[in-house]
């Protein structure tokens, strides 16, 4: 049943913002920002649980932690990039926006380094000298 | 068998992470990227075996490399961890310097006791002194612009118990010589430290008290008081001419009646 309260929520927050824009676009944006994170609060606590179940999955088989590690850590930047991204283009700042998701993205890509970095040690290794 | 069947078993479970993720993942503009080092994640674990072979365990050299890749500090989470470990070695820096400056006045303020000691054996003739100096970082009074330089802020001089006998021996004349045939016991006397404060009348009576036992104890007459208090007297001018000190700094105890002079 909670999809019904954050659809509500978001519902009752577009239209409080369509009537607030005329008047105070500054106040419609707040509101715009707060709804955004009471819908990202409610759903973060339902990540959480994916996250443990997924943890505990990777715990008991014997999978090593440092990979789900890897793993939240993507999920986590990802998800905070693009929810800094969104608040910021409401705004109307869409070249900031896009920086955010650009940081994201190369963030997203520095966990790559240590993988690539020993796979290619690896490969240079079974090649001949 | 069983490291294929583990292999699999891991292979199978990052796969099928992997899938999960992706769809966990908030916007197609990430996906890409998500999906790239996931791949990388499947690929590693494919190769591990072969990784393992040839350089060890092969998530073991994954989370060395990404502590390391952490404390190298990466963008901005990098930057503010950069900052912070900075700091840290600066507050170490400054604990250990002031670690060095303790011990370095500590060890200047022996070599100093040292050589009070010897001018107090040297003009006095009192054996045998204890002598302790305390020095603390202060304002320099002839002004060395405004740097803190090591100060003298106490001299303690705790006379041996036996020093008042002898000096009354050289002194008192053959009163004493009674005392000094017969082998009497005599109990240091614990050192009295005068505080200039409200405990004044406390220390004074055991100070004298404990005069007045040892004059027992000795067999000295009244003379042994003058003698010591003469004494400290002595030490006390020494001091002040030759180290330049304030005389409230300096301290005589452990001789009888020499309370005054604190």
């Amino acid at each position: 049943m909670e999809i019904i309260q954050v659809v509500g929520i978001g519902l009752l927050s577009t239209v409080l913002i369509l009537v607030l824009k005329e008047q105070k676009p500054m106040f419609a944006f707040l509101l715009t920002t707060a709804a955004g994170i009471l819908i990202f609060l409610f759903l973060i606590g339902k990540i959480g649980t994916i996250l443990g179940t997924l943890e505990r999955v990777a715990e008991s088989s014997g999978m090593e932690m440092i990979y789900i590690k890897t793993v939240f850590k993507i999920i986590g930047i990802s998800y905070i990039a693009e929810f800094g991204a969104q608040i910021v283009r409401d705004a109307g700042q869409e070249s900031i926006a896009s920086k955010i998701e650009l940081a994201g993205k190369v963030l997203i890509m520095v966990l790559a380094v240590p993988i690539i970095s020993i796979i290619i040690e690896t490969v240079m290794k079974l090649l001949p000298a | 068998m069983t490291w294929l069947g583990g292999w699999l078993r891991e292979l199978i479970l990052v796969v099928l992470m992997a899938a999960f993720v992706e769809m966990l993942l908030p916007s197609k503009s990430m996906e890409r990227y998500a999906r790239l080092v996931l791949s990388l994640l499947v690929l590693l674990t494919m190769l591990s075996p072969i990784v393992s072979l040839l350089k060890g365990d092969a998530a073991k050299e994954l989370s060395v490399a990404m502590v390391q890749q952490e404390q190298d500090g990466g963008l901005m989470s990098g930057a503010g961890k950069g900052a912070g470990s900075l700091e840290k070695i600066l507050a170490d820096g400054r604990r250990l310097a002031a670690g060095a400056r303790e011990r370095s006045l500590q060890l200047a303020a022996e070599e100093v006791a040292g050589q009070m000691r010897e001018q107090i054996a040297g003009s006095t003739g009192v054996k045998g002194a204890t002598v302790t100096v305390k020095l603390a970082m202060g304002k320099s009074s002839a002004g060395l612009g405004g740097d803190e330089v090591p100060v003298i802020s106490s001299v303690t001089v705790s006379l041996p118990a036996a020093a008042g006998p002898s000096q009354t021996g050289s002194t008192g004349g053959d009163t004493d010589i009674a005392a000094g045939t017969e082998p009497i016991e005599i109990e240091p006397v614990a050192p009295v430290q005068v505080d200039i404060g409200g405990e004044n009348a406390d220390s004074a009576i055991s100070a004298t008290e404990a005069a007045a036992s040892q004059a027992d104890q000795s067999g000295a007459d009244s003379t042994d008081g003058k003698a010591a208090n003469n004494d400290t007297e002595a030490i006390i001018k020494l001091l002040e001419a030759n180290w330049n000190l304030e005389r409230e700094l300096i301290r005589v105890v452990g001789s009888g009646a020499d309370t005054g002079k604190s």
